[in-house]
């Protein structure tokens, strides 16, 4: 059943703005920047797309009406799903749904934000359990999976400082990314606590920018411009009890179900994975991802990133984006944009040998949303 | 004086209230399902187990165990900004419940994951008085 969907999916358009700082854009003009990108990159026109679907963001930036009417569409659908930070991830999954239910045909799916100029800080904390103890940033829970790991499975700094060291090396080969300047591990290992255990290295780096893709289906897909991406498989599991069930939430494990569910309707293992993108608003987030999907053990993913196999030319290249702490913190996009230009073949420099199938995972801030995605080349 | 506190107050309403009128007394009380005997945290309608809406606020014993913790090197609020660099743990009750927390009367150096603790009771302001851990 879970199979009938495989292969039944594709995206056709990818409209990605310039990343960083925008001053002088609002969210949702980036938005529509990165919308307008996504139909010069399909060759649709507006008046094609029947399904419109906004993730909402900081600052009331978002509003499936609001964007709606500035683009002056009437969608057969439109409409914007909350699920954190992974939001955007679980759009597509819900446009490839729409697509094959005949409801849509064409779904834009859309990001912007300019939370950068803005100076979001994220500063807040839950008001009632965490706040009143100094608990504030979402990087907090992060921290707290990494300390825990590290009492668990003897993970150390330096062996994370291996993710954030990288990603830049990703980066800086990425025209894209905004955190160019060399980075060691001595420079991580050197480099200030933001939440212990945590370095500054280790949080993404706010930006503005915008993303858009276009989802339709694989016969729609032949009349258009680009060789469309197939969504080979979708994977969900949300922790939505949190701190009541602290293994599948904090420890992430509730990424095994998400698994079980992107590998069952694809039909293909880890092994079978030529790139794996990791949405990693904090940098053990890339740690969890590896062993609950499946790539090593549990508690052995310190160890697995090592000696350069999760770098580009390596056994299994992660994050050729440079991840959210060096490309842009766009909550996931940033990497659904380079798995699809990996897939396309056209990351020169960056580029995977023959990549054929590529992984993202996705969760939100405070490991509640978690999703997967595998896309293939046609 | 209340106007001296100037960190954050926990927001308190009618589900949560009970909670925060037995720390002010210096207990600890979650709730327990009258159908199941599930404690839970933080303060619900119902039990997230079975669903029962019958419940009592049940004291503690007031041990538990470090699941993790963290150090805030950061200042995100002015009111931590003296104490910075600070800890802020999350403390496995007896009962199983997981809370968020600060660990007092100890280096941040010293605490460990699975350290034992024992709860105390700080006199924020005259409507709240906060629970932390000491180690046990």
């Amino acid at each position: 059943m879970l199979q009938d969907m495989r292969d039944k999916a594709c995206i056709v358009g990818l409209g990605q703005t310039k990343q960083g700082k925008l001053p002088g854009l609002s969210a949702d003009e980036i938005a529509i920047w990165a919308f307008k990108l996504s139909l010069e990159d399909s060759g649709l026109k507006k008046e094609q797309i029947d399904g419109l679907m906004t993730q909402q963001s900081y600052g009331g930036a978002g509003d499936t009406l609001k964007i709606g009417r500035e683009l002056g569409i009437n969608p057969k659908i439109g409409t914007s799903v909350i699920a954190t930070g992974a939001a955007g991830a679980a759009m597509v999954h819900y446009a490839a749904m729409v697509v094959n239910a005949g409801m849509a045909n064409y779904v834009a799916v859309v990001y912007g934000t300019n939370q950068a100029t803005n100076r979001n800080r994220f500063a807040t904390g839950d008001p009632e359990s965490a706040s009143p103890f100094g608990m504030f940033n979402p990087g907090a829970f992060a921290a707290m999976n990494f300390r825990r790991r590290m009492a668990l499975y003897g993970t150390t700094e330096r062996q994370l400082g291996t993710v954030a060291v990288t990603q830049r090396k990703h980066a800086r080969m990425n025209p894209v990314a905004v955190l160019k300047d060399p980075l060691t591990i001595e420079d991580y290992l050197s480099s200030r606590y933001v939440i212990a255990p945590l370095h500054v290295y280790d949080f993404c780096h706010i930006t503005d920018g915008g993303h858009c893709v276009i989802v339709t289906t694989p016969e729609r897909a032949r009349d258009l411009k680009q060789p469309p991406v197939m969504v080979m498989g979708m994977g969900r599991s949300d922790a939505l009890q949190g701190l009541a069930t602290p293994d599948e939430a904090m420890m992430q494990r509730i990424q095994r179900q998400s698994a079980k569910m992107v590998y069952e309707m694809a039909d293909v293992s880890p092994d079978d994975v030529d790139a794996l993108y990791v949405q990693d608003a904090y940098t053990p987030a890339v740690l969890s991802a590896l062993e609950n999907y499946g790539f090593c053990k549990e508690g052995e993913a310190g160890e697995f990133i090592q000696g350069g196999r999760i770098e580009l030319g390596g056994e299994l290249p992660v994050n050729l984006n440079g991840g959210q702490s060096s490309e842009t913190y766009m909550v996931g996009w940033g990497h659904t944009a380079d798995a699809i230009r990996q897939l396309r073949g056209v990351c020169g420099p960056r580029q995977v040998k023959d990549a054929a199938i590529i992984q993202c995972t996705y969760s939100g801030g405070l490991f509640d949303h978690t999703l997967s995605t595998i896309f293939r080349r046609p | 004086m209340e106007g001296t506190y100037s960190k954050p107050l926990p927001e308190i309403d009618d589900i949560n209230r009970p909670f925060w009128e037995a720390t002010r007394r210096g207990e600890l009380r979650l709730q327990r399902c009258k159908d199941c005997s599930h404690v839970s945290y933080p303060a619900g309608t119902n039990c997230p187990k079975c669903l029962s809406t019958s419940f009592e606020w049940s004291p503690m014993s007031g041990r538990g165990t470090v699941w993790s913790f963290i150090v805030y090197h950061h200042c995100w609020h002015r009111g931590f900004e003296k104490e910075i660099p600070y800890n802020v743990a999350m403390i496995q009750l007896e009962e199983g419940p997981i809370v968020i927390t600060n660990i007092v009367d100890v280096k941040n150096e010293t605490i460990k994951v699975g350290m034992p603790v024992k709860v105390v009771f700080e006199h924020a302001t005259d409507e709240v008085t906060l629970f932390k851990f000491k180690p046990a």
